[in-house]
């Protein structure tokens, strides 16, 4: 048994005295695919955000690969990629100089190689040298995606990947994220009808609580068990 | 600094890129000076004592306006947490940021005393009067960067920003404007206002720096 | 207001053991109110009756008991909302906010007492209500700071975390330019021409009785201040619940 790839024990975010996240306990093993559901306000964005150091938990704690979430955390954040609502990406800048731009932020080795290769994947090479703003909401995602693997993280943390996505960029999400073997994944999403087809367990949220959390504690590599099979470690 | 480097060169190729803000910026600066002509008489009066203000005051509103426009597009495309999410130290981050802003100022800041020589033929480019709009602009640009940061997510950002620099720069403004006054040869009295000057510059540099990393946490 | 009891908006997890100081805080509604009472009181009589009539400036100069304390009370509010605005950073507890809000509104209300007295001596003393003297400028200045970061902070919601670090850095900032903001401006001053009448307000060599009567307003006022910024930090705690209660409404929860 491996430790697992992110770990919360009462995990809170409270604003005033409304706990936006409340004491969420999770563990989610290494190459584990959890879809986090709920609905608008559940407080998924912001369990992601405190799992991307983003977001300071007001309690609680959580480990990602290991690591803390307290920032300043670099070697957490080397190993996590980020997908967010927006693309984050410069849109007066092309998707070479994006890719280049965030290759010297994270010291990427090897940073036009393994830029080539992604923006190959996400099929944006040809338009490599175009300004951003010119692309469509799909491409830009696509685009988001590419800075979002640039690094070669091991965690990932998705929120509505799907949304804005074009046939062809779900097409690599799934490929390269969602059914990629040995990588983490948390994707918050409310598309309910997808999940079943990668995700490999789930973590229900209602009002910034687990109402049901179907996850494999941890796992030691096998990614056979579907979404009923899932063993709920974590209470 | 190797963050620094990559946001400093990202931050001047948008900066190039989207020319808007700091075009608008360096009309409105030319503008102002023009404005203050007709609305002190500069044509009739002696110039001189008027010009530091004139100068100062136009240096200080291109700023906020310039600065202000690159941290609304990073906080609108979600850029900022981009670079936050990188392992790069805030203060990198910070750092490449209040260096990009300041060249760019100070290109605004050169061509204004350019075009201030030539309508007030006043030498202005003189080695003195680098130095001091050096130092000033060190200090106003930390402290405007870090108050960009502030103002970006806000509702109100465009009135608030100058609101909350201004009354914060006042000391900064009374040493740039006595200190340009001085070199102009001026009778501004004997108080050392480029070591005031150098003072803020260190005081909002080391203050933003520190409170930075603070700022960015949510 | 009962301190014990109810609720508060944010009860830690782990058993809360009150040192001197929240022992102290908790009684406050006690011990300010009777205290800053008897010190107004003796304040009034004080400056009215006991204080000696200034052979020079006349009765307004009895204006100086109001207007110095204000100025120490605005200082002491200042101080207050550097403390508690590193709190904020330190901690992230939104209590310190309220107080930091309180404090600045009780400091902006001081530095404004401080400049509608001076004017008021300054008419008849000076000639003018409003001169560019160094230390008129550098309260004018503060009394802009802190009126814009009560105008920032008001921006962000009472419980927008965010809002109330954002405010706490430029509250920290905004302190600290004190010093540099009074060297700016008395090098500004000094060095040109003084008005002739300008000396300051409160000159150091003060008889006795008056001396012994200042002393007692600067408490008296400090209390005061002391009062009304508990009174408006409770009030900003009090924002930041009904708020939080609101939120918990549209989203569903009971209590």
């Amino acid at each position: 048994m491996s430790a697992p790839a992110i770990e919360t024990r009462g995990l809170t975010k409270r604003y005033g005295t409304l706990d936006v996240v409340r004491d969420v306990t999770i563990a989610v093993g290494p190459g584990s695919k959890t879809a986090l559901t709920g609905a608008n306000g559940a407080g998924k964005t912001t369990l992601l955000g405190m799992l991307a150091t983003l977001i300071v938990p007001s309690a609680g704690e959580a480990t990602v690969a290991g690591h803390p979430v307290q920032p300043p955390a670099p070697a957490l954040r080397r190993r996590i990629g980020v997908l967010a609502h927006l693309p984050m990406v410069y849109e007066e800048l092309s998707p070479w100089e994006n890719l280049a731009f965030f290759a010297r932020l994270y010291a990427v080795e090897g940073a036009a190689a393994r830029a080539e290769e992604l923006l190959r994947r996400v099929g944006l090479w040809a338009r490599r040298h175009e300004p951003t703003h010119v692309f469509s909401r799909g491409q830009h995602q696509r685009l988001a995606l590419a800075r979002a693997l640039l690094h070669a993280p091991d965690i990932l943390l998705l929120d509505e990947p799907e949304t804005g996505l074009d046939p062809e960029g779900v097409a690599v999400l799934d490929e390269l994220v969602l059914r990629a073997p040995g990588l983490t994944v948390i994707a918050a999403t409310h598309r309910l009808d997808h999940v079943a087809s990668w995700s490999d367990g789930t973590v229900h949220l209602d009002r910034g609580q687990v109402v049901e959390d179907a996850t494999r504690g941890s796992a030691s590599g096998a990614r056979a068990a579907a979404t009923a099979g899932g063993a709920g470690e974590a209470q | 600094m190797s963050a620094t480097l990559a946001v400093l060169r990202k931050d001047l190729r948008l900066a190039w890129r989207d020319r808007s803000g700091w075009l608008s910026a360096t009309a409105f600066a030319a503008i102002s000076v023009l404005i203050y002509s007709f609305a002190f008489d500069l044509a009739a009066q002696p110039v001189r004592p008027l010009l530091p203000g004139v100068l100062w005051t136009t240096f200080l509103f291109a700023g906020i306006f310039a600065g202000a426009h690159s941290f609304q597009r990073e906080a609108e495309q979600g850029t900022f947490d981009a670079m936050l999410l990188s392992p790069a130290p805030a203060t990198a981050i910070y750092l490449g940021k209040a260096l990009s802003h300041m060249l760019a100022l100070l290109v605004i800041e050169v061509a204004l005393l350019l075009l201030a020589t030539i309508l007030f033929s006043t030498a202005l480019l003189t080695p003195d009067l680098a130095l001091i709009v050096l130092v000033g602009t060190v200090g106003y640009v930390s402290l405007t960067t870090l108050l960009s940061t502030l103002g970006s997510r806000a509702r109100a950002r465009a009135v608030l920003l100058p609101a909350l620099a201004l009354p914060l720069l006042v000391p900064l403004l009374i040493a740039a404007v006595r200190a340009t006054g001085a070199s102009l040869g001026d009778p501004v009295g004997t108080a050392p206002w480029t070591l005031l000057l150098l003072v803020f510059g260190i005081w909002s540099s080391a203050g933003a720096a520190l409170l930075f990393p603070l700022v960015v946490e949510r | 207001m009962s301190a014990s009891g109810a609720p508060t908006a944010f009860a830690a997890p782990a058993p809360r053991r009150p040192g001197a100081l929240a022992r102290l805080y908790g009684r406050r509604w006690g011990v300010l109110p009777p205290l800053t009472a008897v010190g107004m009181f003796a304040m009034i009589a004080g400056a009215v009756i006991a204080a000696p009539r200034e052979i020079v400036e006349g009765e307004v100069q009895r204006l100086m008991y109001i207007h110095v304390p204000s100025a120490w009370s605005a200082y002491l509010s200042f101080t207050i909302v550097f403390v508690a605005s590193i709190v904020v950073l330190w901690r992230r507890d939104m209590r310190w906010d309220a107080v930091a809000r309180g404090a600045a509104a009780v400091g902006v209300l001081f530095t404004a007492l401080t400049l509608a007295t001076g004017a008021i001596w300054g008419r008849p003393i000076w000639g003018v209500y409003w001169t560019w003297d160094a230390r008129l400028t550098a309260t004018l200045v503060l009394l802009l700071i802190f009126s814009v970061y009560l105008l920032a902070r008001s921006v962000a919601g009472p419980n927008d975390e965010q809002g109330a670090r954002y405010a706490a850095v430029f509250a920290i900032i905004g302190f600290l330019d004190i010093p540099l903001i009074h060297m700016s401006v008395n090098w500004w001053r000094t060095l040109h021409p003084q008005p002739l009448i300008v000396r300051p307000l409160d000159r150091p060599a003060l008889p006795g009785e008056m001396l012994l009567v200042l002393v007692i307003s600067a408490l008296a006022i400090s209390l005061l201040a002391l009062w009304l910024i508990s009174l408006q930090a409770h009030a900003e705690r009090l924002g930041q619940r009904a708020q939080s209660l609101q939120a918990r409404i549209d989203r569903g929860e009971r209590g």
